[in-house]
């Protein structure tokens, strides 16, 4: 049942790999999320190397987000200027984070900065969501609306310059915080293969205060693309892009998908935000443990050429 | 240097021993194809023109090609373990090494270190190093170990009979794409007699070959490709669900 990575170069059960694929299918049906920053450690500690594991985890997401923006693309609840303006910086900041995991690989702190990356921003992501999961299920049990929006109150991103017209997400607004959000995303993409929609969503929501019922297929729509050139870069640049290890994960990504949808659509808001936060909590620790803990032989061998 | 001498010795090794020394190996290709988990090779040969007297060693080696590896040690900073130090050295990428009875008891430690004789004999050619390159060359043998592509083993040479051997060299699953070596010295009496070199190849092959040459030679349609493939079976799968539903 092993099968040699022609990239990677190294055989893998491909069994396993098939059951990551779906198990992180079924996790981003459910929660709707790419599911890049479950993928990406979960290879790692499986022993693939850190530079495919991120490069051809961008590319699982591109396959799987994809089917998602047509879905929302009928619906008609896809911001295509806002997505646009996302894109476009998403493919300078996927450039940037690129180079940026090439130098960081010569420096041999690419495995470190993406563990340690990842320590943060899922903690902090994890943090937030148990709380404001939790907050949600008192209120609704005492019988009071939680929702805390304040929408058409003014903040400081409205006294930013360049303002640009969004008739889908009827905003009028600078356009120099989509402008940043997509390229801090487009870094993330690069550096960590993540989609980054657990960043891009909730500032979409709280930052942007764009209407909800756009926001998930616009960050999708801008998911594909930034994964797409993310892959494409990582390709050229760092040969990191390994097809075999891709289809193995999308087949076993697309029918999770499907199948974690189903569960999906059985769970209030909440209960899943709640679950999600608990799996999010976990894998952060799981890699903060691992930067802690006394490693086997401190020293590794990081690089070889002939 | 180790060429050179093992050289000369080729040219000279039927002047001045009375006995010689003819090996093959059970292949001299090896494919590293899908379903590739490891393989074996085996060296075999024999002593020709015996002679009755002395004591008799035969010691097989495997040398994968040279390449230049980096060794980094991690340090304990503000309570995480973070790569600090590195060093760069020259090591074969396969090294393995058996012979018919301990290297110790067959020659001094002088003639086995002139011919690179056993794991702790490799010659460690360091292009840089943080501080003595010792404990990076010592932790790369490790780790090579540890990997299965170090392997010493003592009278790991099966004796069919006086003259005849063989031996099982294991290759094992992430063994790397090259020339190898595979060297068969003679010693009589603690001095190599006769050697005898043979080159092996180790490369990718097939649908794993043709991958690996399309992700090398152009890499940007590579890229696009594999995104296509990405996007397709996004597609495509949902054509399939929506048709079962």
């Amino acid at each position: 049942m092993e099968i040699y990575l022609p990239i990677a170069q190294m055989s893998v059960q491909w069994p396993v790999i098939l059951g990551l694929g779906f198990v992180v299918g079924l996790l981003s049906g459910v929660f709707g999320v790419g599911g890049g920053f479950l993928l990406t450690p979960l290879l790692i500690f499986y022993g693939i190397p850190p530079g495919v594991a991120v490069a051809t985890t961008a590319n699982q997401i591109a396959g799987v987000t994809f089917s998602g923006v047509l879905t929302h693309w009928k619906r008609r609840s896809v911001d295509f200027k806002m997505g646009a303006v996302m894109v476009a910086s998403g493919l300078i900041g996927s450039a940037t984070g690129v180079w940026l995991f090439a130098v960081l690989r010569r420096m041999g702190q690419a495995e470190f900065t993406v563990s340690a990356s990842y320590v943060l921003l899922l903690g902090w992501v994890g943090v937030i969501m148990l709380n404001e999961s939790v907050r949600t299920w008192r209120a609704r049990q005492k019988g009071i609306s939680a929702s805390g929006k304040r929408s058409g109150q003014h903040n400081w991103i409205h006294g930013l310059p360049l303002k640009m017209r969004f008739r889908q997400s009827r905003l009028y607004i600078s356009v120099i915080p989509p402008v940043v959000l997509g390229f801090i995303v487009g870094i993330l993409s690069a550096v960590l293969g993540v989609g980054g929609a657990f960043v891009s969503v909730p500032a979409m929501i709280y930052i942007l205060r764009m209407p909800t019922n756009v926001v998930v297929g616009t960050s999708m729509f801008q998911v594909l693309f930034v994964t797409a050139s993310t892959t494409m870069l990582h390709a050229a640049d760092n040969y990191t892009v390994d097809t075999l290890l891709a289809l193995i994960l999308i087949l076993g990504g697309v029918v999770g998908v499907q199948y974690g949808v189903r569960i999906g659509a059985k769970l209030r808001g909440e209960q899943l935000r709640f679950l999600m936060a608990l799996v999010v909590l976990v894998v952060a620790l799981g890699l903060f443990w691992q930067l802690v803990v006394t490693p086997a032989d401190i020293y590794s061998l990081t690089g070889a050429t002939p | 240097m180790r060429a050179l001498i093992l050289a000369l010795l080729l040219l000279a090794a039927p002047a001045f021993a009375e006995e010689t020394l003819s090996s093959g190996l059970s292949q001299d290709y090896l494919q590293i194809t899908s379903t590739f988990t490891g393989s074996e090779l085996t060296v075999f040969g024999a002593v020709e023109n015996p002679s009755a007297s002395g004591t008799r060693d035969i010691v097989v080696v495997v040398r994968g090609p040279d390449t230049l590896m980096t060794i980094r040690r991690k340090d304990h900073i503000a309570g995480l373990w973070i790569n600090n130090a590195r060093a760069k050295i020259w090591l074969p990428s396969y090294y393995f090494i058996t012979a018919s009875r301990p290297l110790s008891a067959i020659a001094d430690a002088d003639t086995l270190g002139r011919y690179e004789l056993g794991l702790n004999n490799l010659r460690t050619d360091t292009v840089a190093s943080d501080g003595d390159p010792k404990p990076y060359a010592d932790a790369l043998k490790r780790s090579q170990k540890r990997a299965g592509l170090y392997i010493q083993t003592d009278a790991g040479v099966d004796m069919q009979s006086a003259t005849l051997f063989r031996v099982h060299v294991p290759i094992p699953a992430a063994v790397p794409r090259g020339s190898y070596n595979v060297e068969v010295y003679l010693f009589r009496d603690g001095d190599v007699t006769a050697a005898q070199s043979t080159p092996f190849y180790v490369d990718q092959a097939g649908f794993e070959r043709r991958v690996f040459e399309f992700a090398h030679t152009s890499p940007l349609a590579y890229g696009l490709f594999t995104v296509l493939m990405a996007v397709a079976l996004g597609w495509a799968s949902t054509f399939f669900f929506r048709a079962r539903t």
